[in-house]
């Protein structure tokens, strides 16, 4: 009887090491340090600052943003361009504000030969509605918790990666509204194409009440204030 | 019957998805045949995309023309199979959204693209990070396809024929503009309690 339990305490001992292992091969901090001195960044201690702790952060994209500084590595922009698009996910990170939205539009940018400068620009754009983007919802009493938070009255706290992905969303609509054309004055159309896309995502991406929390709290001069401030 | 290059390139490649779906759908791939061969004469697709190149509002309106008239073939088939095959149209009606989600329940998108005389097509998007995945024309009929298994969710992606960058698939749900040229869209999944 013995020996059975110590062979079965044996398999599981092999398993959780190979898991150990398997684990320890995902992108790691090492991993960015060699890509961050490659290009090389020279603030590269506070990119590994904002990548240490987003490490420890459930959600998110270790693999994608490797993948995006081995991009940039790639190309053949000089180094203080690379740097500043490094820096403005890093400064995303910082600010918990979450960068999937950004490593896409970085990634298209960089698939569809866009100068760096351009990218930069449109990226730091990007970065500005998200963070506009959450002053609203937070506006709107809607907070972004941990679990076991205590939230006044009034306010809807979600986790936070219902958070995300609402944030996430929200900002992608209103910055795809201005890069296809959309007038910033048109608070109307913001909206509209704004509930369009999370109407979409509702039930995927997004949980129904997250959807009808924020077209119920949110409307189109709110919007419009958001890119305003985005744009100035 | 008709027997315009659209018309014979859509029918071979419905046949194949019919083909690939035979077991659950008895009788089907004769009704798809009959609602093809049904419709009305349309302008051939060579002259569609030479359409797309020319730059005269005339030729514009030829490329919306070309485009509604390709989506318009996809959604009859989509009004027919209904949930059972993941093919919809630009923009869809909100009967033909809810096919579609249903199609897409396994989370799986599908590019069809006629594409008669390129010589390499894939597809780039957001569920690849923007590196391109490759469609197949293993027949040689011209109608490039591929499968892409993703997680549900909104998935920006266009087409690469031959090196050029086509965002504007008629399947799409919607387009947007993305570095000055056009992107095509696709929702995946939806429809339920919670993510």
């Amino acid at each position: 009887m013995t020996r059975w339990l110590l062979g079965i305490l044996g398999v599981l001992g092999v398993i959780l090491a190979s898991a150990g292992i398997a684990g320890r091969a995902e992108i790691g901090l090492a991993d960015f340090e060699r890509v961050l001195s490659a290009i090389p960044v020279t603030a590269s201690a506070r990119a590994l600052t904002a990548l240490d702790r987003a490490l420890r952060q459930e959600g998110f994209p270790a693999t994608d943003v490797q993948r995006l500084f081995e991009r940039l590595l790639a190309t053949s922009a000089a180094a203080p361009d690379k740097e500043a698009v490094v820096l403005t996910i890093v400064a995303a990170l910082e600010d918990d504000i979450p960068v999937d939205g950004l490593l896409n539009k970085a990634f298209e940018g960089l698939a569809r030969g866009v100068s760096l400068g351009p990218l930069y620009q449109l990226l730091q754009q990007r970065l500005r509605i998200l963070v506009e983007v959450r002053y609203l919802l937070f506006g709107k009493s809607i907070f972004r918790v941990s679990a076991g938070t205590t939230t006044s009255a009034g306010a809807s706290a979600l986790p936070a990666g219902r958070f995300d992905a609402l944030l996430s969303q929200l900002g992608d609509a209103v910055g795809d509204y201005l890069e296809s054309g959309g007038s910033p004055h048109d608070g109307q159309s913001i909206y509209q194409n704004t509930s369009a896309r999370l109407t979409n995502l509702r039930g995927s991406v997004l949980v129904p009440a997250d959807v009808d929390l924020v077209l119920g709290r949110v409307g189109p001069e709110d919007l419009t204030r958001v890119v305003l401030a985005a744009l100035n | 019957m008709n027997t315009d290059p659209l018309e014979a390139l859509l029918r071979e490649a419905l046949r194949q998805e019919v083909s690939s779906l035979a077991g659950s759908l008895g009788g089907l791939e004769e009704r798809i045949a009959e609602e093809l061969a049904d419709r009305a004469p349309r302008r051939g697709w060579i002259d569609g995309l030479k359409q797309l190149a020319a730059p005269t509002r005339a030729a514009r309106l030829g490329q919306v023309a070309v485009v509604a008239a390709t989506a318009a073939a996809f959604l009859i088939v989509g009004a027919i199979v209904g949930k059972d095959l993941p093919l919809v149209g630009s923009r869809p009606k909100a009967e033909s959204r809810e096919a579609m989600l249903r199609a897409t329940a396994e989370n799986e998108l599908l590019f069809v693209l006629p594409a008669l005389h390129a010589e390499d097509v894939s597809v780039v998007g957001s569920f690849n990070d923007w590196e391109p995945t490759p469609l197949s024309d293993e027949d040689g009929d011209g109608i490039w396809t591929a499968r892409v298994t993703v997680p549900p969710g909104r998935y920006e992606y266009a087409f690469v024929i031959d090196g050029r960058w086509w965002g504007q698939d008629p399947l799409a749900d919607e387009y947007v503009r993305s570095f000055g040229e056009y992107s095509s869209v696709r929702y995946v999944g939806g429809g339920g309690d919670g993510v």
